[in-house]
């Protein structure tokens, strides 16, 4: 088949979404499907330009390219599925979070003049319209499932898709926590920085790079963190890989985050994970005392779980051979059989 | 967003008072609401929007159709025939003239020369006689920055008008089953019916079904709550159909706690109209609510629930006919009870969920105030981008373009919500 995976594009920006679609367009390939990423540059700001934006995928015309037919277009989130195909398929990684939960939190966009809530709305009603016109609606979570069935009435698939390709193994614990978010607000970090200065018992690695880099390496400056904290940047898929390997357990905390590969990630590292009750997504594989810990969003939690992991070795060893079997069950032959069924 | 709300309020007797005093505690976790006192004359300063709740009754309404005329805002349109709200405000306040006008603004000359002949008492009142014939909602709608309504049937009138405006079609809330008491009242098959006795709730229709299905089934028994309406004779009828002995059970005016009670005693319960004004029934959206299956007649609204959980009779020759069947079907299959109150409450907790529909009129004031700059701004921007490259405006580019716009409802906010 020719398919076409669409991706919105951030310009100089790489995400989990980034990884996905790539990775996406290798597995199709690699099964013998003819697969193209389809990239568009995005921005939502200022006024209405998330709508102006978004509307370019409606002007796209996918139906066959260089004279030969496109079978399958696969969306993935806002504004991809905008785009008319007679067989849309959308693997909804998210929608447009600022116009529906992130509304009037500090992650908002839309303020509460009448242009701007109108804004807002409009933006959820190219949701509907778009979204009831998919051949097959999937979400990557139960989270972005529910979510979009809460806000749209629209009822997906729970599909989720195994992590980045990296080196996987298992080693013995070096006793670190390790964090491969992103650094940007939304996942949290400061939780962790707060929990190493509350309890002494456990160092971090820091293995990312974001917008708020330098706002955290001064918070872990101002903690007295300095030597039990290390910011290693951006680190390649042999050093991920082998940090993944080595720590005690993986600190995956994120706002009501959409799928998040982070788990599945620690999971094929034979690693538990420590995640919040208000995580979102990762709480479809992170179950407490089975795959991981789930505290509450506070410092004093996460370090108890923390140092609890340092200390119960076996058992901690026994939380991430269980999410390395649930997260062996994620394969790309699986999710690609329902993706084109 | 600020948003002045202009509605009746409990503890005035309207079900409008009813509705709002349902809505609003969940309409306000969206929007910021005031709740304007009784008789303002203008929205408060620094308000986004004026809403109007505008049904056909002038006692409770007339206030907000004059502030409606100082301040144009959204129009929640409860009723689409408001003869009787014209009639109110301008009769009803010596002021013939302005009633001349508005028939003649809307009827042409004929409807000026029929409001002479209501005047002069040569006509009978057309708000009573032929209401759905004369609907008078022109003005309210050339007032109307946008328009909620409550059911397609409406919307439907709303467009046929000549209103482009935004329309946002939104269900009634259902209140929660208050799970009171039910009450005592005599009887193997009980039917309710709720609201005025008269003419145009079908009551001959109704009484005449139910003496048929009586005489099968004695031990059924009609519940007729509410008044009769000047003029109705429930007496001799009663008394011409043999029913005015055990049959029927009459209780006038009741408070809500009572309602609720004698509803929950109903196995089934009618909710009958013709001519239709437009309106929802809140005791209908009640018996949902209480899982009851309804029977209705097929208008307007009415006409509109699934038939899972109604059955509706046509207005006509084979009315009675039709309802004594829809009853006796009722009567004899309590399994077909249960299924269709089963989808009832099913429908009242998700069409008629009041989070859901506070959601839904939240997000019709906010596209009403804000679209238009909205569609201004998208318009503007895909334009220029299109000039810019050389698309001429009747092109087919420029059609392409449109017509991506449209599906997407994108640049011109006719529709004020995401409706049904």
């Amino acid at each position: 088949m020719r398919i076409a995976v669409l991706r919105p594009q951030v310009p100089f920006a790489r995400g989990g979404v980034e990884i996905f679609t790539d990775e996406l367009v290798v597995e199709l390939r690699s099964r013998g499907h003819e697969a193209d990423l389809v990239s568009v540059p995005f921005k939502w700001y200022p006024g209405a330009r998330v709508l102006t934006q978004a509307f370019l995928w409606r002007l796209l015309d996918l139906d066959e390219a260089d004279g030969r037919q496109v079978d399958v277009v696969v969306a993935t989130k806002f504004p991809s599925y905008l785009v008319r195909h007679r067989e849309k398929r959308v693997w909804l990684v998210h929608q447009f979070r600022q116009a529906y939960e992130l509304d009037g939190t500090e992650l908002g966009q839309f303020g509460q003049s009448p242009r701007e809530r109108a804004l807002r709305r409009q933006v959820q009603a190219l949701d509907r319209v778009a979204l009831s016109e998919a051949t097959r609606l999937f979400a990557t979570s139960g989270n972005v499932a529910g979510r979009l069935e809460r806000s749209t009435g629209l009822v997906a698939e729970v599909l989720p898709h195994p992590p980045q390709g990296l080196p996987y193994r298992s080693e013995a614990s070096q006793g670190f926590v390790l964090s491969a978010s992103r650094l940007d607000v939304a996942k949290r970090i400061d939780l962790l920085l707060d929990a190493a200065a509350l309890q002494p018992g456990f160092d971090v690695v820091i293995a990312s790079d974001g917008p708020d880099r330098e706002r955290l390496e001064e918070v872990a400056r101002a903690r007295g963190l300095d030597g039990r904290v290390r910011f290693e940047g951006r680190v390649d898929a042999d050093r991920l890989a082998e940090l993944y390997a080595t720590c005690a357990a993986v600190f995956y905390a994120p706002v009501d985050e959409d799928f998040g590969m982070g788990p599945y990630e620690a999971f094929l590292s034979g690693k538990p994970v420590i995640t919040t009750i208000d995580a979102g997504g990762p709480l479809d594989v992170v179950h407490d005392h089975e795959t991981g810990l789930v505290v509450r969003p506070e410092p004093e939690a996460i370090g108890r779980a923390a140092v609890w992991l340092r200390e119960h070795a076996t058992e901690a060893e026994a939380l991430g051979r269980a999410g390395k079997a649930l997260a062996d069950e994620v394969t790309w032959d699986r999710a690609i059989a329902r993706l084109l069924s | 967003m600020r948003v002045a709300y202009f509605s009746p309020m409990p503890p005035e007797a309207s079900g409008i008072a009813d509705y709002s005093a349902l809505l609003l505690p969940a309409l306000r976790r969206h929007v910021d609401v005031t709740v304007v006192k009784r008789g303002t004359k203008r929205p408060p300063r620094g308000v986004d929007l004026a809403v109007y709740h505008i049904g056909n009754n002038p006692e409770a309404h007339g206030w907000i159709l004059d502030a409606l005329r100082r301040a144009p805002g959204a129009v929640v349109l409860h009723d689409f025939v408001l003869h009787h709200l014209v009639a109110g405000v301008t009769i009803g306040r010596r002021d013939g003239h302005g009633y001349l006008d508005a028939m003649e603004a809307e009827h042409g000359v004929v409807g000026r020369l029929l409001a002479h002949g209501v005047l002069d008492r040569r006509l009978p009142p057309l708000w009573e006689s032929r209401p759905e014939d004369f609907p008078l909602a022109g003005e309210v709608l050339s007032l109307a920055s946008g328009v909620v309504v409550h059911s397609r049937h409406v919307e439907e009138r709303v467009r046929a008008a000549g209103f482009a405006g935004p329309v946002a079609r939104v269900p009634h809330p259902a209140w929660a089953d208050p799970r009171v008491e039910r009450a005592a009242v005599a009887g193997d098959f009980l039917i309710g019916a709720f609201g005025n006795v008269n003419q145009s709730k079908r009551a001959p229709q109704l009484l005449e079904a139910f003496a048929r299905l009586r005489a099968d089934r004695p031990g059924a028994r009609l519940l007729l709550v509410g008044a009769a309406s000047p003029g109705f004779d429930l007496e001799r009828r009663l008394q011409r159909l043999g029913l005015e002995g055990d049959g029927i059970v009459r209780e006038g005016y009741v408070d809500e706690r009572r309602l609720w009670s004698l509803m929950t005693a109903c196995d089934v319960h009618v909710s009958l109209r013709s001519p239709t004004m437009g309106e929802t029934s809140g005791t209908a959206i009640r018996a949902l609510a209480l899982g009851k299956p309804l029977v209705v007649t097929e208008v307007g609204w009415f006409a509109e629930l699934p038939r899972d959980v109604a059955l509706a009779v046509p207005v006509g020759e084979r009315e009675v006919a039709d309802l004594g069947a829809a009853l006796r079907l009722l009567a004899e299959r309590p399994d077909v009870r249960e299924a269709m109150g089963s989808a009832a409450r099913s429908l009242a907790r998700s069409e008629h969920d009041v989070e859901r529909v506070a959601e839904l009129q939240a997000t019709a004031f906010e596209r009403i105030a804000g679209g238009a700059a909205v569609d201004d701004e998208v318009l503007r921007e895909v334009s220029e981008a299109a000039a810019s490259v050389g698309v001429a405006p009747d092109s087919p580019e420029a059609a392409e373009i449109a017509r991506g716009l449209a599906e997407l409802e994108l640049g011109a906010s006719s529709s004020g919500g995401p409706g049904e």
